[in-house]
């Protein structure tokens, strides 16, 4: 059989999707992407506004159980809630979801709702990009409206785009022109949200949405006056926790859980074996490389207190067959996996040998403690520990 | 057949939830693409040409009923209602969903079935004789081996990263029908001196772009041995084997290398050490395993049924002269039900096939049936009694392909109809030949052979140990097949050599053809197969009759 083919990366993907899809009506391609197995579960997300219809009909027309995720910032038009009931009932839309800010969230970070007057942007993270985020999760992809003539950055957007590597973001109607979404919404005879009319070209959250007069940018109506042109939810920086402090030092992970680095004397080299001082003697430990020959180590290996084995990459395994040699060789003291090793990896190793694992925060952040310690039980289920030792 | 502990039902259970944890992180962006890559690989998961595909493990090419009539109910219920046996002795899935692959293993789970180890840079799930504890030339059963390799290789802590794929196979019959020469380990079934157990190992060999034969690191490793002496042969490879370059990353190659001498010497040095987690517990539970395999308990019953059915049915006898093996109880046979009907996709069957498969395994085999490497499901244990009622129900199912061993008996990887890898076509070309040679009705007098294809040079179809390969490669946009003569993957293991220029989609099966007519003239007698002409007058003759014929046919 074949060699493990690599499953395409995201920006893959991506690329292959754009050349894909390039000269493709938008229904079809809209039809394709629900189908199509290059692809996991897929979502619309909505704003109900101005010119949403379009794609919330098209997808109405090929499958109206697709999820369609609403943002309630909680400082939406009236106008924009009634047009959204209108419309899936319309539509028959059977899986609409209403996405709400986190209640605590909002009561510590903008409990009298005034959050929008001195930081739009924390404003927009706590009620429209965060909410987003966990409502995305379990999605492969997610289809938005955005198109290039609306200007700003969007002029730019392709069909495909990669989200920071962890979603695909799909603008259908990229290409269309305005002139593309009237004739749609006349076609169709589809309604229109009632701001509409009374000028609203673009229209989100009431407090930052004013309409636009005849000339002016066709988003012009967002955060008037600011430079601030998007909320968040398309700057593909985002990524959850991003309220959290930054910190660069590691976590140590063992079976209780994280625990910060509780060694702070530093580490040698195997080069340096020959002349330590005193003091590094007296607390010893070592930094080595996967590629490290154990036996190497055999004058010393009674006088080491700690020694950190070199993860560069999750897949080289190096690593495991090393500890296991110095566990055989007779070395009795700490034994440490440092670098990129995944929570799915912990089980195998603590059974090759070593003690604990030292990963970086933003692995940390990646894989939390919950996802290490459904791991920590790595004595269970251990085919190999039967074969070595009666009990 | 070994029955699943506690333990195993757990593990498999576990395992199963476990992946569904992981596609959920994949999902939501705990594990990237190139993390959950490898994880997926694990458990059998293959992103193809089209989808996914899923390996499901069938350990030494055997199972039951209840295990049969699962599968078939995945092909059901989650596939197109088919399903591929490969040459790894697995079963393939070629259309499930992402979404649905928890589900899937969950339900095999429940069967004592899963895909762990199918893929992936670790130790492959392991193969073995497809007639062991049946057939009449063993002299000793591989499959408590192969049972104890399979546990001790599951989820092995300190081998799940190694530089590439890893594959063991095991044998103790003297005709070795589990191609040991040809994978990263073998493992061949001795007693010494004394009369105890052991293994002749050997190591290194393999297919693909540079296909080599085991060499020998030990002639007699006592069975105690096994599991410390595999564990430093791995400990070696994973240490030093390439990480540089996914080609030369086999063991094949390290061992090429540096040489069997070094290679040896460090997995004594690595062995010294292994062997001291060693207390013997491991022998109790081999005893345990052994215990499992025990023969059954035959039915003494008249066979005349047998020989009157061969006097009075062509089709039958036909069946019975071609797809029987010899039982090492003489009132029983081994049968080899074809999966390659002439013109249909070799090693593909039905669900309904697969379920009556199931049938007349519970009723007529003892309740076990064997996938073999060849692509064919074995029936171990018929009495002969009963082969007039097994050989119908067959023929009504469409299983009772008279052909076993013979030329549309072919091996043939996918091709690049499902794979992404290959470079030409190779299911046409399997179609193409099975359906001239029924055409001419020549195939049982043309007698044993091994024709073997393979879409592109990772040589999945094992175009090398085929007595006719055929490597199908893409030359300035065309598919041009090349055909290498005088393979061989059994005792006497041997790599076919390239004969001359490829063929074209066109000429290829009249080129076969030509090469047929050829042996049929060149060989001494019928009793004379195409492998014992060819290594008696080597590739001359066989070389004339491709090229020179051919420009006289374009001369014409």
């Amino acid at each position: 059989m074949p060699l493990e083919n690599p499953i395409l990366s995201i920006s893959e993907r991506v690329t292959e999707l754009n050349s894909r899809y390039r000269n493709q009506k938008t229904e079809d391609v809209l039809r394709d992407i629900l189908k199509d197995p290059l692809f996991g579960p897929v979502a619309l997300v909505s704003s109900f506004g101005a010119e949403a219809v379009v794609l919330l009909h098209m997808i109405s027309v090929i499958d109206p159980a697709t999820p369609v995720i609403f943002i309630d910032t909680e400082m939406l038009f009236p106008q924009t809630l009634a047009y959204q009931k209108d419309l899936a009932e319309k539509f028959g839309l059977t899986d609409v979801r209403r996405i709400t800010p986190s209640r605590e969230a909002v009561f510590q970070r903008d409990t009298d709702n005034l959050l929008h007057l001195a930081d739009r942007d924390s404003c927009c993270a706590l009620r429209k990009t965060e909410p987003l985020e966990r409502a995305l999760i379990g999605f492969d992809a997610w289809i938005g409206g955005r198109k290039r003539f609306q200007g700003g950055v969007r002029v730019a957007i392709e069909m495909f785009e990669n989200e920071a590597d962890t979603r695909i973001k799909i603008n259908p109607l990229a290409h269309w022109s305005r002139e593309d979404v009237a004739d749609y919404i006349t076609v169709n005879t589809l309604p229109r949200h009632p701001l509409v009319a009374k000028g609203y070209l673009s229209i989100g959250c009431a407090p930052c949405t004013t309409p636009v007069s005849a000339g002016e940018d066709y988003r012009a109506g967002r955060w008037r006056g600011e430079e601030k042109t998007e909320c968040g939810i398309h700057l593909a920086s985002h990524v959850p926790n991003s309220g959290e402090p930054e910190v660069n030092t590691a976590v140590i992970v063992n079976d209780e859980g994280f625990a910060p680095d509780d060694w702070d004397r530093g580490y040698s080299v195997f080069e340096d074996m020959d002349d330590l001082s005193e003091t590094q003697k007296s607390a010893l430990a070592i930094d080595l490389p996967n590629t490290f020959d154990a036996t190497d180590l055999l004058p010393w290996i009674d006088q080491i207190d700690l020694i950190r084995v070199e993860f560069p990459v999750f897949s080289d395994g190096r690593g495991f067959s090393l500890a296991q040699r110095l566990r055989l060789l007779g070395y009795h003291g700490r034994l440490r996996a440092k670098g990129h090793v995944l929570a799915d990896q912990y089980a195998m190793v603590r059974r090759s040998g070593f003690d604990e694992v030292e990963i970086s925060h933003e692995l940390a952040n990646r894989q939390p403690q919950s996802q290490w310690s459904a791991r920590a039980a790595w004595q269970t289920h251990n085919y190999q520990q039967k074969f070595y030792q009666s009990t | 057949m070994y029955n699943y502990t506690t333990f195993d039902k757990d593990f498999v259970a576990t395992r199963a939830a476990q992946f569904r944890d992981q596609v959920q992180r994949r999902i939501n962006g705990s594990l990237t693409e190139d993390e959950f890559r490898p994880l997926r690989l694990m458990n059998g998961l293959y992103m193809l040409l089209h989808a996914y595909m899923l390996r499901v493990a069938i350990p030494y090419g055997t199972l039951n009923g209840t295990q049969m009539r699962a599968l078939a109910d995945v092909a059901d219920r989650w596939d197109k209602g088919y399903a591929h046996f490969s040459t790894r002795q697995n079963i393939q899935f070629h259309w499930p969903k992402l979404q649905d692959v928890p589900d899937i293993l969950e339900s095999l789970a429940k069967v004592d079935m899963h895909a762990i180890q199918t893929s992936g840079s670790c130790i492959r799930s392991v193969t073995s004789d497809h007639f062991a504890g049946a057939a009449a030339d063993e002299y000793e059963d591989p499959r408590p081996t192969a049972e104890f390799v399979r546990q001790w290789s599951t989820d092995h802590p300190e081998f799940a990263f190694l530089p590439r794929k890893f594959k063991i196979a095991v044998t103790g019959s003297a005709r070795d029908r589990a191609v040991i020469k040809l994978h990263d380990i073998g493992l061949t079934l001795v007693r010494n001196a004394a009369g105890a157990p052991g293994y002749e190992v050997s190591v290194g060999g393999g297919l693909g772009r540079t296909p080599m034969i085991g060499k020998v690191i030990r002639d007699f490793l006592p069975r105690a041995d096994l599991l410390p002496y595999l564990e430093a042969i791995l400990q070696v490879y994973n240490q030093i084997g390439r990480r540089d370059n996914k080609y030369k990353a086999r063991i094949k190659i390290t061992v090429h290398e540096h040489g069997i001498e070094e290679i040896r010497n460090r997995v004594e040095e690595s062995f010294s050490l292994q062997r001291m987690r060693f207390d013997g517990v491991d022998q109790d539970i081999f005893a345990r395993i052994e215990a499992d395999f025990a023969e059954p308990i035959y039915k003494q019953a008249s066979i005349e049924g047998y020989e009157i059915a061969r006097q009075s049915d062509p089709l039958f006898r036909s069946f019975t002269d071609t797809n029987l093996h010899p039982h090492k109880n003489a009132d029983y046979t081994i049968v080899t039900v074809s999966l390659k009907a002439h013109g249909a996709t070799p090693g593909d069957a039905s669900s309904a096939q697969m379920r009556v498969l199931a049938d007349i395994a519970e009723r007529w085999s003892h309740d076990e049936l064997r996938v073999s490497h060849e692509q064919n499901i074995i029936l171990p244990h018929v009495h002969k009694g009963d082969l007039p009622a097994v050989h119908a129900a067959l023929r009504s199912a469409g299983l009772a392909t008279a052909n076993i061993g013979l030329i549309s008996d072919l091996i043939a990887c996918p091709g690049m109809d499902y794979c992404d890898l290959a470079t030409a076509r190779s299911i046409n070309i399997a179609q193409g030949i099975a359906t001239r040679f029924d055409e001419l009705k020549l195939e049982h007098d043309i007698g044993h052979l091994k024709l073997k294809i393979s879409g592109c040079i990772n040589a999945c179809g094992h175009h090398h140990v085929g007595h006719i390969g055929i490597l199908g490669l893409e030359k300035s946009g065309v598919e041009s097949y090349q055909i290498t003569l005088g393979g061989d993957g059994t005792e006497t293991a041997s790599i076919g050599k390239i004969i001359g220029p490829g063929f074209s989609t066109d000429e290829i099966i009249p080129a076969i053809e030509r090469l047929i007519m050829a042996y049929l003239d060149l060989r001494l007698d019928a009793s004379e197969t195409f492998l014992t002409v060819f290594r008696r007058l080597g590739p001359q003759p066989f070389k004339t009759a491709l090229y020179t014929n051919e420009v006289k046919n374009h001369a014409a």
